[in-house]
């Protein structure tokens, strides 16, 4: 159910900005009738207020009009006993007050208009009678006042009394009926306005949550989506109902990951189709080079015929720029194999010591040649190994070629030993070293220490990264420690035995 | 006599460098250039040592080294392969498919006269 409100929400064809605009003037309409019913309320138990005070005023009046009858009675009945003038003239001063009280009722009293013409009638015939008497008592006659006063203003006067009782007991009745209705009006009210008071809160709140969810809810599914585009999963898409400023922004979010999937897909075939490219090529190029370096060998060796030393001098030279090339052209062919995933290791029992004294032999002339010295260090014994042997020959000769190259004085050392399960194997020299900032950097591809002063020493830079390259498919680790100017150790750590060939990273 | 060598090998300038190395090394020399025709030549004419190129068009090399060892007339002779450096693995399937050992190229001409020498000392 709440579920089916956010996804009504989040259907609503408009924009975020519109549907809290929209929420928020809803909330506001509800708070303004709200204020209206209050204050219709607040009218009505005013107006109850002023009736009842009517009322009061009206029971008074009544009552007043009650008493001056008696007085009234009372007067004439004193000027019947002692008629002088001034008692008569209080008499019809209070006849006067009388007939004020009954004028000013009019206004008060209107529910009550028959009764109170009754009581009129009556008073203006009391009023009447009453002169008459009085009259008649000033001109002396009173057994004739008196006459008129017993047969007529008596009965009137108790009619009077009749009238005006009835009238004070009817305003009362309508007084507790007024104050009844006004208890239930203000009951009434006050339902309501707590009713509208609940109802808005209610709807401000299911607003509020609808229209949230409606947001957060999309915010959620697209986060989490973008967390799995950085983890390198295109493929899959993020539905989300709503159709404003989210739903573009899903829809954008799904293009963008298509697109990114399809460009991902492009980028890995293009550099599958580079490294295959760079593998077959430096296979193309090596058929033709071996060519050269056979024929120059042939030709080196007199097989066609006595060569004069000083071309037997030149074709020395075209066979070692020959190797250079050669080597040159087999590192960008091992790095294309393994970037393409072709390399795997051919696991064979080794004996690290052979491998040692192999790289020795192949590297000792070069040192030689530039007065190093090039020692070994081995213990006794060392476990056999199990990898696979001309890789981690190559990996040796690639460290102990570089360090022969870039060192010009000194020695280079070979340090091989077997703890706790693993190979270590170290080769230190006496070179320029390489600055910390290098370290790191020299086993990526392409990239050689201070390119400025060993682009002389000649190769391409890939020596370190396929060694990486090997000894990682190994399960192993390769590393330096280098201080400028004293010299740079390389160690090399892998698995005496291992077993299963790692996966490139 | 002189030993009688066959080379199986589809490249024109190895069959050149291996011709004028062997010849220049007192070695006869029959060529073949492909597998079917290395086959039909080892059987026809019985040499004393057979120089076995890998990758070839048609049957690769270790298909005919297989095919050389099933004829009983040629089980014995020496095949020494020469196996490509960029496809690993080639040198143990040459010796699993009968080869007596095996060159990885590229090779050096010294290198290979020295393999041959091996099994056929200059006489």
């Amino acid at each position: 159910m709440k579920d089916r409100l956010v996804r009504l929400i989040a259907r609503v064809p408009a924009g975020v900005h519109a549907k809290l605009l929209a929420a928020f003037l809803m909330i506001a309409v509800l708070l303004i009738i709200l204020g209206a019913v209050g204050l219709q309320a607040l009218i009505e138990v005013n107006r109850h207020a002023e009736e009842l005070v009517k009322l009061q005023r009206k029971i008074a009046a009544y009552r007043q009009l009650q008493h001056d009858t008696t007085g009234q009675l009372y007067t004439v009945t004193s000027a019947l006993l002692v008629p002088d003038e001034r008692t008569l003239e209080a008499t019809l001063r209070q006849l006067n007050q009388f007939g004020y009280d009954l004028d000013r009722l009019q206004f008060v009293s209107r529910d009550e208009l028959e009764l109170f013409g009754r009581a009129r009638a009556d008073y203006e015939r009391f009023i009447e009678v009453v002169t008459r008497v009085v009259e008649l008592l000033r001109t002396g006659r009173v057994a004739d006042g008196r006459e008129l006063q017993l047969t007529q203003a008596g009965p009137l006067a108790d009619r009077l009394e009749r009238l005006t009782n009835e009238l004070v007991n009817k305003a009362e009745a309508d007084m507790v009926t007024s104050v009844e209705s006004a208890h239930a009006a203000y009951v009434t009210s006050r339902w309501i306005v707590v009713g509208f008071a609940i109802g808005s809160i209610g709807l401000a709140l299911v607003l509020g949550y609808a229209i949230s969810w409606s947001l957060i809810g999309p915010v959620e599914q697209m986060n989490a989506r973008l967390a799995r585009i950085a983890a390198g999963e295109f493929a899959g898409r993020v539905e989300v109902p709503n159709r404003d400023e989210l739903g573009t922004l899903a829809a954008n979010l799904n293009h963008m990951s298509e697109e990114l999937g399809r460009l991902y897909q492009q980028l890995e075939t293009a550099s599958r189709h580079k490294s295959q490219f760079l593998a077959n090529m430096s296979h193309e190029l090596r058929t033709p080079l071996n060519a050269i370096l056979g024929y120059a060998e042939l030709v080196q060796d007199g097989v066609y015929g006595e060569v004069p030393e000083k071309i037997r001098d030149i074709l020395a030279r075209v066979q070692a720029s020959g190797r250079h090339l050669l080597g040159l052209i087999n590192d960008v062919l091992d790095l294309s194999r393994i970037e393409a995933g072709q390399l795997t290791l051919t696991l064979a029992d080794y004996s690290l010591r052979e491998i040692v004294h192999a790289v020795f032999t192949a590297t000792e002339p070069l040192a030689t040649e530039k007065a190093l010295m090039l020692t070994v260090a081995l213990p006794p014994t060392l476990p056999p190994g199990r990898g696979d042997e001309r890789r981690l020959m190559q990996v040796l000769l690639n460290l102990v070629g570089n360090a022969i190259k870039f060192t010009e004085a000194g020695e280079v050392r070979i340090d091989a030993a077997a703890r706790d399960g693993r190979f270590e194997v170290a080769v230190t020299d006496t070179g320029p070293g390489i600055p910390p900032a290098e370290q790191q950097r020299i086993f990526e591809e392409f990239h050689q220490a201070d390119s400025s002063s060993t682009k002389s020493k000649g190769g391409a830079g890939l020596g370190l990264a396929i060694a990486r390259r090997i000894v990682e498919l190994h399960g192993g680790r390769i590393g330096v420690e280098s201080r400028l100017g004293e010299g740079s150790t390389f160690s090399v750590t892998i698995p005496i035995r291992a077993e299963c060939v790692l996966e490139a990273p | 006599m002189r030993h009688r060598i066959l080379l199986v090998e589809d490249h024109e300038d190895n069959r050149r460098i291996i011709r004028d190395l062997l010849a220049n090394a007192g070695y006869e020399l029959i060529e073949a250039v492909t597998g079917e025709d290395g086959v039909q030549l080892a059987e026809t004419q019985q040499p004393d040592l057979i120089l076995m190129d890998i990758q070839l068009p048609g049957i690769d090399g270790y298909e005919v080294t297989r095919r050389l060892r099933r004829n009983r007339a040629l089980a014995g002779t020496p095949i020494i392969a020469v196996t490509s450096y960029a496809l690993s693995g080639d040198d143990a399937k040459a010796l699993a498919a009968g080869c007596d050992a095996y060159i990885a190229k590229p090779f050096s001409p010294r290198v290979l006269l020295a393999k041959v020498r091996e099994y056929l000392p200059p006489s």
